[in-house]
């Protein structure tokens, strides 16, 4: 029963560091339309960063400053919201598929550099033994499993109910309506790159956060995190829970990722003997149908964006349209 | 509503898993976590290798009456797949020894957080990084991580003695650029200069390119009397083409990524008569040649991609030493066995269901076996790494052929020379 609960505690782990990201990513495609291509370098960046302010030190190594982890994660998620500024001034003008290519484009630069700048990243070697924080007052094992799982899942709260508040506010509005229509958000007297750049730093930084989380539970991190596989897990979440909807991107995180590992452990321990070689790309395809299935049968998501039953809801409560407007 | 169902179905299917696993125990099967790349195709064939030691052992006696039972997991490359697999096989399957996996990258999260901590034996057949050389040595892995892959110290060493022993006195490296390369550049660079060449140059090799003349020619330029290449077959023809086409020396010390036929015929014979090319050793027994008419009998064709015997070896050594220990055995207690398993003292067995038998039996009555694998007569050293004996190779018209034989302690001299 412990090793059910320790599993389980695992799992909800790395979902929850996965639904922050898709929450991040959320805010930029879902709420503002940004297509990011290139989530995994926001994610690593936020990583990195992470652990070079806050591992140990090494020789012929750049880093390992053992900063408290509170510091090194805060280091981490503004290195995610620099780069995201940067990667925005030069990237933001470009649309849609335009724009997906060119963060595509960054992503695998950041790889590239991970992987090369060996006296900054520790090259494809990784860079290992981030002191995880507080294991020497909760010791390592099943209790620190739960203790870390409570961190993540008090992360994850604070972003959601953060991004809730957000997106209700008029700001949250005015993303959507650059979203939906530039020109006129622009006519009403609001700056979309301005807006654009926000909302990307923003969504950024969450991914860092979460790469942040992400290196402190597994106290390495190599260039082989850095596939671009992340990028695509983190969309098929975003788009499998509902884009637009916090709690779609939640939902479809843990969901996705539940599908991911239960499916590799199902036909592990059901599919023939004779099957279990081919259990790993069978894995590939029913993730595959359910991705497919899910953009055939409902590509709104499982939990659909809901702007027009809030927004009729407070209008119906308004006493009249002009009270809602000066409102 | 139908969100809280999906919850419950979620729930309700672990739980039902989790029967099954007690279920499955009862009718005495000794679990062991696989993970390899099985949905990658050059990771089929290494987890099918396990899978065949694991009905090996079984068919020579299993461990205590009982037979182990291998649950294979896919690692996808990926570290979150991989640590995810790690830990269900530890938590839910309860198992004590874990083989895999192949990419470094995925096999030190699954080692310093999931099986190290759990107290759980891993060994894997084909990680290479010097990381885990570290990591053992500092002491985090307590002890229970092990791998059959010979580490690059030995085959740079060994192209330093060549590279001396030929009269180069400059030398140019060309290595592929992921961590193994990046480890072999660096540790044959220190090897060079330890043994009187001067290295003027190295040059990374990135997978994939269309063309590598920006990084040929930056080789070019310190005009070496020879160059050493650390790169795969796939990449090392184009390179080698560019080389020889912009004129560069045909003295060319290769590692073991390059012993291929399909190097051979792409590059010519007629440019290859310098091509010295190193390897950790095929023992002197019969034993590797026993593992290739083995695998070719079992699965029709013979080994031919990378890490095969190494798997062949990490499992067998790891489930003998698991039934020398018994089945109620911890992770720390298997890995107290392995040495008995590699006793160079000990008698010779081989990869073979009577060798297994053979050696099955002895473990029983404490006495230590020489196994002779497919790698040939592994020991492990305080870090879980391989040390080796050495060949020296050139390609011939009939294919590969073994120039030299540096024996151990050759090999460990060379070394410990260096380190002075």
């Amino acid at each position: 029963m412990i090793g059910l609960i320790s599993y389980i505690a695992f799992f909800a782990t790395m979902a929850g560091i996965m639904a922050i990201a898709v929450l991040g990513l959320n805010l930029q495609w879902g709420n503002t339309g940004l297509f990011n291509g290139g989530v995994v370098a926001f994610f690593g960046m936020g990583a990195y960063g992470t652990m070079i302010l806050g591992g140990r030190p090494e020789a012929e190594q750049f880093g390992g400053f053992e900063l408290p982890f509170l510091i090194a994660f805060a280091g981490g998620i503004l290195a995610a919201g620099l780069m995201a500024w940067v990667v925005g001034k030069l990237t933001l003008r470009l649309r849609h598929d335009y724009l997906a290519i060119a963060t595509f484009g960054v992503a695998i630069a950041f790889e590239s550099v991970t992987r090369n700048a060996e006296w900054l990243t520790g090259g494809a070697k990784g860079l290992r033994g981030f002191p995880r924080p507080f294991e020497a007052a909760i010791g390592d094992g099943f209790t620190y499993g739960l203790v870390f799982l409570a961190l993540v899942l008090a992360v994850l709260i604070v972003v959601y109910v953060g991004l809730e508040r957000l997106v209700r506010a008029p700001y949250g509005r005015v993303l959507r309506a650059i979203r939906e229509d530039e020109v006129a958000a622009r006519s009403l007297g609001k700056d979309p790159a301005r807006m654009r750049l926000q909302a990307f730093i923003i969504g950024s930084m969450i991914m860092g956060a979460a790469g942040g989380l992400y290196v402190t539970f597994y106290a390495f991190v190599s260039p082989q995190d850095m596939a671009p596989i992340l990028t695509f897990q983190l969309w098929a979440m975003l788009i499998v829970g509902g884009a637009g909807n916090n709690r779609g991107a939640v939902l479809g995180a843990f969901l996705i990722w539940g599908a991911w590992t239960l499916s590799g452990f199902a036909l592990a321990r059901y599919a023939p003997a004779s099957m279990q070689l081919y259990a790993g790309s069978v894995q590939y395809i029913l993730i595959g149908l359910v991705i497919v299935g899910m953009l055939l049968w409902r590509p709104q998501g499982l939990v659909p964006e809901r702007i027009g039953k809030t927004f009729n809801d407070r209008a119906a409560k308004a006493p009249t349209n002009t009270g809602a407007h000066q409102a | 509503m139908k969100r809280k169902l999906t919850g419950f179905a979620a729930l309700a299917a672990l739980a039902i898993m989790a029967q099954a696993g007690t279920a499955a125990a009862q009718d005495c099967a000794v679990k062991v976590g696989v993970v390899y790349p099985t949905s990658i195709d050059w990771g089929k064939p290494i987890a099918a290798t396990a899978l065949w030691v694991t009905d090996m052992i079984n068919e020579a006696g299993g461990i205590d009456g009982c037979k182990f039972e291998a649950v294979l997991r896919d690692d996808q490359s990926d570290p979150k797949v991989g640590v995810d697999a790690a830990k269900a096989l530890v938590d839910l399957d309860k198992v004590q020894l874990l083989l895999g996996t192949v990419a470094s990258g995925v096999t030190i999260p699954m080692l310093t957080s999931v099986t190290a901590p759990a107290g759980v034996m891993q060994m894997s057949c084909c990680s290479s990084s010097n990381r885990l050389t570290q990591i053992a040595a500092e002491g985090t892995t307590k002890g229970l991580w092990f791998r059959t892959f010979a580490t690059s110290n030995v085959q740079a060493s060994v192209a330093a003695i060549l590279a001396r022993d030929s009269g180069y006195k400059t030398i140019s490296i060309l290595y592929k650029n992921d961590d193994w390369g990046q480890d072999i550049a660096k540790l044959a660079a220190a090897a060079f200069e330890a043994a009187g060449v001067t290295v003027v140059g190295s040059t990374a090799i990135t997978d994939g390119q269309p063309s590598y003349r920006a990084e040929v020619t930056e080789a070019l330029g310190a005009k070496a009397d020879a160059v050493y290449m650390a790169i795969y077959p796939k990449e090392g023809i184009s390179v080698v083409r560019e080389w020889l086409s912009l004129g560069g020396t045909q003295n060319i010390i290769g590692t073991n990524s390059l012993k291929s036929d399909e190097f051979k015929e792409a590059v010519g014979m007629r440019y290859l008569a310098n091509f010295q090319g190193t390897d950790t050793s095929t023992p002197r027994t019969d034993s590797a040649t026993a593992f290739v008419d083995a695998y070719t009998a079992q699965f029709g064709a013979a080994p031919s991609g990378p890490g095969l015997p190494n798997s062949f070896d990490a499992a067998a050594i790891a489930l003998l030493a698991y039934a020398a220990a018994g089945k109620d055995a911890k992770g720390a207690d298997i890995a107290a066995k392995v040495p008995m398993v590699t006793d160079p003292a000990g008698e010779k067995i081989g990869g073979t269901v009577e060798g297994f038998t053979k050696a099955l039996a002895l473990l029983k009555e404490g006495k230590s076996v020489s196994y002779q694998g497919g790698t040939g007569a592994v020991v492990f050293d305080a870090n879980g790494d391989v040390s080796a004996p050495a060949v020296a190779w050139a390609f011939g018209d009939s294919g590969i052929e073994e120039k030299r034989y540096i024996p151990l302690e050759e090999v460990g001299a060379f070394m410990d020379s260096m380190a002075k």
